[in-house]
């Protein structure tokens, strides 16, 4: 008899700098049955979570770098919620600095807002960090795809 | 009752986790490049510069160089978005 794998959590997110993608990809490492997909663009991860929820696969997380070219976080963070399909996503604004107005933006579009890391104590906890500004579902499923530490 | 606004002297003085947590809660980013293969950010906190150079990205730091001088601006002048650098006043 067979027996089929629980199914992954997906995780979409954009960033135009190659060493903060692989930091994110990282930080979900314990997590095994999340599955990061990411993207060096905003416009390219529009395109593919409209494509992936069309066939039914939904990310319970899309992570967003504020400055990047061609489509900011902030700008694609207002277009996803204008998309019924991610109207109520948990999303999060990932940035190199705490700005208030920035942070503000955020709750305004019920989304979270997390400064990116700058020591490996912040890295370590980051996934951590992330997945509690998740709802409570989105939480629950995330911490259920186990944290593998050694 | 007033905050007082920490000087680069002061700043230096600190230990480096709590060196970290304040550019990480009150750091504004002004921008990263690369210098013989390691990673460099540079912060502005307050009124001063802080610029990490990373001998592992985000993870193990080389050194922090500390300094009011503007002149640190100069390597990141094309990544600069002026709206977002805070007056020495800072933040209420």
């Amino acid at each position: 008899m067979t027996q089929s794998l629980p199914p992954k959590s997906l995780v979409l997110h954009a960033d135009d700098d190659p060493d903060d993608i692989e930091i994110v990809k990282e930080a979900f490492k314990p997590y095994p049955n999340v599955e990061v997909v990411s993207f060096g663009n905003g416009e390219a991860l529009l395109e593919n979570a409209a494509y992936l929820s069309s066939l039914g696969l939904n990310p319970c997380l899309i992570i967003l770098d504020i400055n990047m070219p061609r489509l900011g976080g902030k700008e694609l963070l207002k277009e996803l919620r204008n998309r019924k399909e991610f109207d109520e996503t948990a999303i999060i604004l990932f940035s190199t600095s705490t700005l208030p107005n920035e942070a503000a933006f955020a709750k305004t579009l019920n989304a979270g807002f997390v400064t990116k890391p700058l020591h490996a104590k912040q890295v370590d906890q980051i996934a951590d960090i992330f997945i509690t500004q998740c709802p409570e579902e989105v939480r629950q499923r995330l911490r259920q795809s186990g944290r593998t530490d050694h | 009752m007033t905050k007082k606004i920490l000087g680069p002297q002061e700043f230096k003085e600190l230990e480096e986790d709590i060196q970290l947590t304040l550019l990480h809660n009150d750091g504004v980013h002004v921008g990263k490049r690369k210098l013989h293969g390691k990673t460099l950010i540079l912060f502005q906190l307050h009124g001063f510069y802080v610029e990490i150079l990373y001998k592992e990205y985000r993870k193990k730091i080389y050194y922090m160089l500390v300094s009011a001088d503007t002149e640190m601006l100069q390597p990141y002048l094309d990544q600069i978005h002026v709206r977002d650098l805070q007056k020495h006043k800072g933040k209420d």
